[in-house]
């Protein structure tokens, strides 16, 4: 008994190690996805930047204002917000098909199935990046006081890699064998963008909504990667809070695989 | 390479359906005239309530191939072929039982899985070799001759979604056989070829198989079997009922398959 979970923990680590060292299959894989999104249309990828762009100006327009904070302040604290809840909570979305969606091949070729997790989050980087973009237009016209230490959240974005890999990982199996937890998180995903301080800011505020704002994961994830990009300083325990759970979701996803990795093939 | 070999011991597969099929299904009425039913009892699992739950798709199946077999899968449809060609290529992790194989294994196990539709036939190539483990530099020395042998010319450069079923195979065929893997398996999708096709797949196969490599074939061709391989194993309702050189097994097979199924016990 002790020795099968220890065979399968080693099974879950090698399965880990032998998808990354497949490097150029999942980034090739993932570009095709990306691009074949925009097939046939005149400007391509391009059109992630632009829309992104649309979005943010829009934001700005309607919402500087309700803010009730500086507007060069207030529009960069939009676009790093939105494209990392994006990131964010794409990768818990896209975690719950990213086994069934890849079942024909999981079917018909022997490969790590980390590989399609690796895909799966490379596609999201390729569009957090392309965000970026936007963001760092914005930055460079508004932020003042931006210094070294905005390379905190160069190390912020290695521990959403990290956690979208366990969190993927975990939700992929879990939803291969019980396809409602796709359909709840979905539901819940769309309530999420309203209790997470992106088009409002949690500094100032007092009573539930406060309370609500710090209750949720999501903000101390978007402020270890917003707030060195505003020139600002983030709170102590939202990085202990994104690293204590980021330890959470690889013992989930240690703890699926072990109980069902091997059943996967047999539930998609 | 010289020594690659498949052991399969006693290994069983079971497929879960979950809220699949509820059905109660009381007894499945024979039709005079009808082929007999296709899974029988024993081969469906049930719960307490007699609510089918899974199906037994293979039981207990044992065997050893070694290096430069050509080995037929034969047996009638929902016999367990696939599974088993899908447990050989590692796709499977069987539930009880183990398989041990030495060398690399290429399969085909159905046509349309392993290749994107929306992309080029040349962008597949690329894909299945990545996919295969090869380095972008192996993939681009073999294209030619994935090319040439596929003998789609310029369709390479269109979707494969455009390809019809025997084009589709020939490419599948073209790649998979193209990275030299100690092991091959195919399914039964291959004589979906012309005539013409058929032959030179036929002699490429046997190339592969001199260099002491293993070849699994499943297929109702019963031409394409005997032309290509020497032994056979013959699965019915997941079990093994005969396994040895292949026209015994066919003689056997022939005379036997049309029986009704209590009397091939």
């Amino acid at each position: 008994m002790l020795k099968t979970i220890i065979d399968n923990i080693y099974a879950f680590f090698s399965d880990i190690w032998q998808g990354i060292i497949r490097f150029d299959l999942w980034r090739t894989f993932a570009w095709d996805e990306v691009q074949q999104r925009y097939r046939r249309s005149i400007i391509g990828i391009a059109w992630i930047v632009l829309s992104y762009g649309i979005f943010v100006a829009g934001v700005a327009v309607f919402f500087t204002p309700l803010s009730g904070h500086d507007p060069r302040y207030f529009v960069a604290y939009v676009a790093i917000g939105y494209a990392a809840y994006i990131f964010l909570v794409g990768n818990i979305v896209d975690g719950c098909s990213v086994f069934t969606s890849s079942q024909i091949w999981i079917k018909s070729v022997n490969i790590p199935y980390s590989v399609y997790v690796y895909q799966s989050i490379f596609r999201s980087i390729v569009i957090l990046l392309m965000h970026m973009v936007v963001c760092f237009l914005i930055i460079a016209f508004t932020v003042s006081g931006i210094g070294i230490n905005a390379f905190q959240s160069l190390v912020a974005l290695m521990v959403f890699i990290f956690n979208a890999i366990s969190i993927q990982y975990f939700l992929g199996l879990l939803s291969a064998r019980m396809p409602d937890i796709s359909h709840l998180v979905t539901s819940f995903s769309r309530l999420l963008i309203f209790v997470t301080p992106i088009i409002w800011v949690r500094e100032g505020l007092t009573g539930s909504r406060a309370f609500i704002a710090d209750f949720n994961p999501l903000t101390h994830y978007i402020e270890i990667f917003r707030a060195p990009l505003l020139g600002q300083e983030p709170r102590l325990t939202s990085w202990v809070v994104v690293l204590v759970l980021t330890a959470v979701s690889w013992i989930l996803a240690v703890i699926a695989s072990v109980l069902m990795r091997r059943k996967l093939p047999f539930w998609i | 390479m010289e020594n690659s070999y498949l052991r399969v011991d006693s290994v069983s597969i079971t497929y879960p359906l979950f809220n699949r099929a509820r059905s109660t299904l009381a007894v499945a009425s024979t039709m005079e005239d009808g082929p007999e039913p296709m899974a029988a009892d024993a081969q469906l699992v049930r719960d307490r309530k007699g609510r089918i739950c899974a199906i037994r798709a293979l039981s207990d199946i044992s065997f050893a191939i070694e290096g430069g077999e050509r080995v037929a899968i034969l047996g009638r449809n929902g016999s367990g072929k696939t599974t088993l060609l899908q447990v050989l290529a590692g796709i499977y992790p069987p539930q009880t039982g183990t398989v041990t194989a030495k060398g690399t294994a290429t399969s085909i196990v159905n046509i349309n899985l392993g290749m994107r539709g929306e992309a080029t036939g040349h962008r597949n190539i690329t894909l299945r070799g990545l996919a295969s483990g090869r380095s972008r530099p192996e993939i681009e020395a073999k294209r030619d001759e994935i090319a040439a042998f596929s003998g789609l010319g310029e369709f390479l450069h269109l979707p494969v979604e455009t390809y019809s079923a025997g084009m589709r195979m020939r490419l599948n065929f073209a790649i998979a056989t193209a990275f030299d893997p100690d092991i091959l398996i195919l399914d039964e999708w291959l004589s979906a070829g012309d005539a013409e096709f058929q032959k030179l797949a036929g002699k490429r196969m046997a190339r592969f198989v001199s260099s002491a490599g293993i070849l699994v074939l499943a297929s109702h061709s019963r031409r394409l079997l005997e032309q290509n391989c020497e032994r056979a194993i013959w699965l019915d309702q997941g079990r093994i009922l005969a396994d040895g050189p292949i026209m015994d097994v066919m003689k056997e097979y022939d005379s036997m398959g049309s029986l009704p199924r209590k009397a091939a016990r």
